[in-house]
């Protein structure tokens, strides 16, 4: 009998920092979560939400998967906040990110410079501010951000896909043969380094002419549009 | 105008004291304290309260506008700074002049805080924390206080432009070449030349312009004529061979 479940591969690469270790982990459980089981099958992601229980949908991972990577797991798969998804802060963001040190609210000058724009307004009443304040983060949640390279925080919620998948092997695989073994001076000159062979290439056309941000902007856009057909097919949002 | 066009017979001598980059304890710290007062010392540096201000002036900025802000900066806080931060400022120069980024950092961190920020120190501190430490965010926060404070420094601008390059933010990164562009002197042909090949390429990658980045090209080539890069990319804009950017 053929084990159809989704599988946890390792593999071995160079990488310029520990934190971006940590975060690679996170962006193969993303890829992971969101490969289908099967061709036409939903993802496990895609049955936390359709099942509403996120424990049910990690029932398909294989039994030898570890207590801390279900744990993990269970982190991505909550449901989205209504509000603003400051979860993204705390998502890998794929390939495109993944090497970027960690940031947050704090360092986060698109929000600040919103929330600036929103507190030096005049409003009728509170529930006039309360509502142009949702309609900002609304705002947020969509738009490009410049610290996720150019993808949105929703983009950045859902986590890449299987073509993101072979995306970054290749890029990690490359990277892995140019540096590896190589002596850096200091781990923020290996981080520089990295950093600028990612953006080189990920500026690179593909066979079919486009670049790898629009592959996988397009890939993440996918994902977000199966999301949303199985919240409207549930009647609700989560 | 870069740190390294000072390094000679003092940045040998602090070398010589060099450690591999591991954690520093507090008693390799201070070890290195010692070392940078011994370097000072043969230097034959006597701080004294009629020439701390001169030394300071002479030993970290040297060179406009550099020198003028760090005047401005002394005369602003005369009454809080004096002989012990010019020599805090002093050791700082000697670590700089030894490449020892993570003493740099220390001593920053360590001799500083009491002191008013001062933007010069910050921009120069700043490239450590980015480029040594990979601290973008500490380092993003410092530079943009140096623009603050000394805006007209090209610096900081072109280091900003560089970090949002690397953080994926292109059009960002453009904003601050353009800004960078606007502020290089026309003698500091090192800094307008990697202006220009940088903002060639991320104005191609945003807006598709290859005669605008052929322009910026020619011109970092006219400012530097033995720029390798800046020959392929002319080349490759001209579409004579195959080439991506960066």
């Amino acid at each position: 009998m053929v084990d159809s479940r989704p599988t946890l591969t390792t593999k071995s690469y160079w990488i310029p920092t520990k934190v971006a270790g940590e975060r690679l982990f996170w962006m193969s459980l993303e890829f992971s979560l969101n490969r289908p089981l099967k061709k036409g099958q939903p993802s496990i992601a895609e049955m936390a939400l359709s099942s509403g229980s996120v424990d049910e949908a990690l029932l398909g991972l294989p039994s030898v998967v570890p207590p801390k990577i279900r744990k993990e797991a269970q982190r991505l798969l909550r449901p989205w906040l209504d509000s603003r998804y400051t979860g993204a802060y705390g998502r890998s963001g794929g390939i495109l990110n993944v090497f970027t040190p960690p940031w947050g609210e704090l360092q986060d000058e698109v929000w600040a410079e919103m929330v600036a724009g929103w507190e030096s307004k005049a409003f009728a009443d509170d529930r006039a501010r309360q509502e142009a304040l949702r309609a900002l983060e609304r705002q947020w949640n969509t738009t490009p951000h410049p610290f996720f390279a150019g993808l949105s925080p929703a983009q950045v919620m859902v986590g890449g896909g299987p073509q993101e998948a072979e995306l970054a092997d290749e890029f990690l695989e490359h990277l892995t043969r140019l540096y590896d073994g190589c002596p850096f001076e200091s781990e923020g000159q290996a981080l520089v380094k990295t950093l600028t062979l990612l953006r080189r290439w990920q500026s690179q056309r593909r066979k079919d002419g486009r670049m790898v941000l629009e592959i996988i902007v397009a890939e993440r856009n996918e994902l977000m549009a199966r999301r949303a057909r199985v919240l409207h097919e549930l009647g609700g949002s989560r | 105008m870069s740190r390294k066009s000072r390094e000679g017979k003092r940045r040998r001598q602090a070398r010589s004291g060099q450690q591999p980059p591991t954690v520093r304890v507090s008693s390799e710290y201070r070890r290195n304290i010692r070392q940078a007062d011994d370097i000072l010392s043969k230097e034959g540096i006597e701080i004294q309260p009629d020439n701390w201000q001169q030394l300071a002036l002479d030993w970290f900025a040297p060179q406009e506008p550099e020198r003028s802000e760090l005047a401005r900066y002394i005369a602003d806080h005369a009454h809080r700074l004096g002989i012990p931060w010019a020599r805090e400022l002093l050791r700082l120069e000697v670590f700089f002049q030894g490449e020892d980024y993570e003493q740099i950092i220390a001593h920053h961190e360590r001799a500083f805080s009491r002191y008013p920020r001062c933007a010069l120190v910050e921009m120069w501190v700043a490239d450590q924390v980015f480029r040594h430490a990979g601290d973008f965010w500490r380092a993003r926060q410092m530079y943009r206080y140096a623009i603050e404070h000394f805006p007209t420094h090209v610096k900081p601008h072109y280091e900003l432009g560089f970090m949002s390059y690397l953080l994926g933010d292109f059009v960002g990164a453009l904003g601050w070449f353009d800004h960078a562009a606007e502020r290089v002197a026309d003698d500091d042909v090192e800094m307008a030349a990697r202006i220009l090949y940088n903002r060639g390429i991320v104005r191609y990658l945003v807006e598709g312009d290859s005669k605008a980045a052929i322009t910026d090209m020619e011109q970092a080539l006219k400012h530097k004529p033995d720029y390798p890069q800046a020959k392929e990319a002319l080349c490759g804009l001209r579409g004579k061979m195959s080439w991506v950017p960066w």
